[in-house]
């Protein structure tokens, strides 16, 4: 036997079910760690979402990800990057629980994610743009800048979390709204976008010139170009001109 | 790249979150801090600039867990590329991880994993050894993990494992006093012969920590508990082989106020100041 034989037939026994019961005192030590080590990764990656559905449903969502989702990145803090999903299958009459989850996942990820500067309007005007530069202007989104579509007032749920509160009159449907997370300097930030919002947004960050998006637009989103693109600036949604 | 690493006496503490707004706002009773590498690799943000911050306080060293020396597959090459990042914008002391394979490809099981003590393996280490040496351009710590189960293939003793690789991969060694203490009772051999086995001017660092009750008699590397007094005693006659060496306490779980590291901390310098 090689070593990667001894090596694989070891991962196999550790990340087996409970049907294989393990070969030694010391095996079921390394499957007990390895189970408890992930357990609590996705325990602190998606704090408010536990405390949503309650301890008992989130180990058995988190016991039936460690089984079927084994962990592949070398850094732990990527483990649970799919829990959202498969969340979604899990929790389906309930899509406020993917959608607190994917909304927990991107904070931690935008808390962390690699250094982008933060372009402010004083850093923006003082570039020093003629009007054929805005034309041409584009625009590099923020560190950890993510979005999706959500049924929920996840802000207003967010919030009921951090202070305790886990009774279901917190949950708000709402029509379906673009989700936004970025960092800004050292703090990651979310917010739900107005409607229309989002579709002035989103070509600026597909690489689209300020020109190019404000001809895309509609009747209805292009007077509200402006107000959004000074909020947009000072919430830090950019991190740079592109040259 | 150098080939030696010079010794650095002192005594240190791990970089926890929980400690984080003590280290940032003071200088503490520390003569350097040891981060996990793995929490500032491939980031940015708040960790980096706190990493950055403290730093300027205290002398760094970088303590990986996700290296897997012992892998026939080789190492992760990302993985080394954003640890050689982090080495060059930290400048540690040193870097060190572990005597341990972690997973295979595809899946990675986040823990030290023990290996067979076999040619194949020491074989395995010392390419994949060399290779991290030349990528991060310095000899690495290699450190002893706590284990609990053995292999029937085996032919070497671990700490026979370890002077060979330190002699022939020429790296440096990190000797976990309290590893060496629950392995010795999980597997029933004798401290003294482990520590007695290490070549003296190998080590450049010694860990210490606590662990716990395990199923059966067996001890656990739990991280979660203040230094027994057997593996004060066994660190003891390590000072006494090795001299004079950068020591640390290790906390991961039911990290306690800072004081009380410190103050544990304190109990070390005492007791390598003691003769064994």
């Amino acid at each position: 036997m090689t070593l990667l034989d001894t090596q694989r037939a070891f991962v196999a026994e550790i990340a087996a079910d409970d049907e294989l019961p393990p070969s030694s005192l010391g095996m079921e030590i390394y499957r007990n760690a390895y189970r408890g080590r992930l357990a609590d990764a996705l325990m602190v990656s998606f704090e408010r979402t536990r405390r949503w559905v309650g301890e008992e449903m989130f180990e058995h969502a988190s016991a039936h990800y460690i089984l079927t989702h084994p962990p592949q990145s070398w850094t732990l803090d990527a483990y649970g990057e799919a829990f959202p999903q498969v969340l979604a299958e899990l929790f389906g009459e309930d899509p406020e629980v993917p959608e607190l989850a994917w909304l927990e996942w991107h904070m931690q990820q935008a808390f962390a994610a690699p250094d982008d500067e933060t372009l402010s309007p004083e850093a923006l005007a003082a570039a020093g743009l003629g009007e054929a530069d805005w034309e041409h202007l584009r625009l590099a989104p923020a560190a950890g800048l993510v979005s999706r579509e959500v049924s929920h007032d996840l802000a207003a749920l967010w919030h009921a979390l951090a202070d305790g509160e886990t009774e279901r009159s917190v949950l708000r449907p709402t029509d379906p709204a673009m989700l936004l997370v970025w960092r800004k300097d050292l703090s990651p930030h979310f917010r739900l976008l107005e409607p229309g919002e989002f579709a002035a947004l989103k070509p600026l960050f597909d690489g689209a010139s300020f020109g190019e998006t404000a001809s895309q637009l509609g009747e209805t989103e292009l007077p509200r170009f402006g107000k959004w693109f000074a909020q947009w600036l000072n919430e830090g949604l950019f991190s740079a001109i592109v040259r | 790249m150098s080939e030696t690493i010079l010794p650095f006496t002192g005594f240190g503490l791990g970089l926890r979150k929980e400690h984080h707004a003590q280290f940032l706002s003071a200088e503490q009773k520390v003569d350097f801090v040891e981060i996990i590498s793995e929490n500032f690799m491939a980031c940015g943000g708040r960790p980096l600039r706190t990493l950055d911050a403290v730093r300027e306080r205290h002398p760094v060293i970088m303590h990986g867990v996700s290296m897997s020396l012992g892998s026939p597959m080789g190492l992760n090459r990302e993985y080394l590329s954003e640890l050689k990042s982090l080495a060059d914008r930290t400048r540690p002391l040193w870097v060190s991880d572990h005597l341990c394979w972690t997973g295979i490809p595809g899946h990675n099981s986040h823990d030290l994993l023990p290996l067979p003590y076999t040619d194949e393996a020491l074989a395995t280490c010392i390419a994949n050894l060399k290779l991290a040496q030349d990528v991060l351009e310095r000899p690495l710590l290699v450190e002893n993990p706590s284990s609990y189960m053995t292999f029937p293939e085996s032919t070497l003793s671990e700490w026979q494992f370890l002077r060979l690789l330190a002699e022939e991969g020429g790296c440096f060694l990190l000797l976990d006093v309290n590893n060496v203490f629950v392995s010795s009772v999980n597997h029933g051999f004798d401290p003294l012969e482990f520590l007695a086995a290490i070549p003296r001017d190998r080590v450049r660092q010694i860990h210490l920590a606590g662990h716990s009750q395990g199923p059966e008699g067996m001890l656990i590397d739990t991280h979660d508990a203040p230094v027994c007094a057997e593996v004060w005693a066994l660190y003891a006659q390590a000072i006494d082989r090795f001299g004079p060496c950068a020591t640390m306490i290790e906390r991961d779980d039911a990290i306690p106020p800072l004081g009380e590291l410190l103050a544990e901390l304190e109990q070390a310098r005492t007791a390598a100041s003691v003769p064994a």
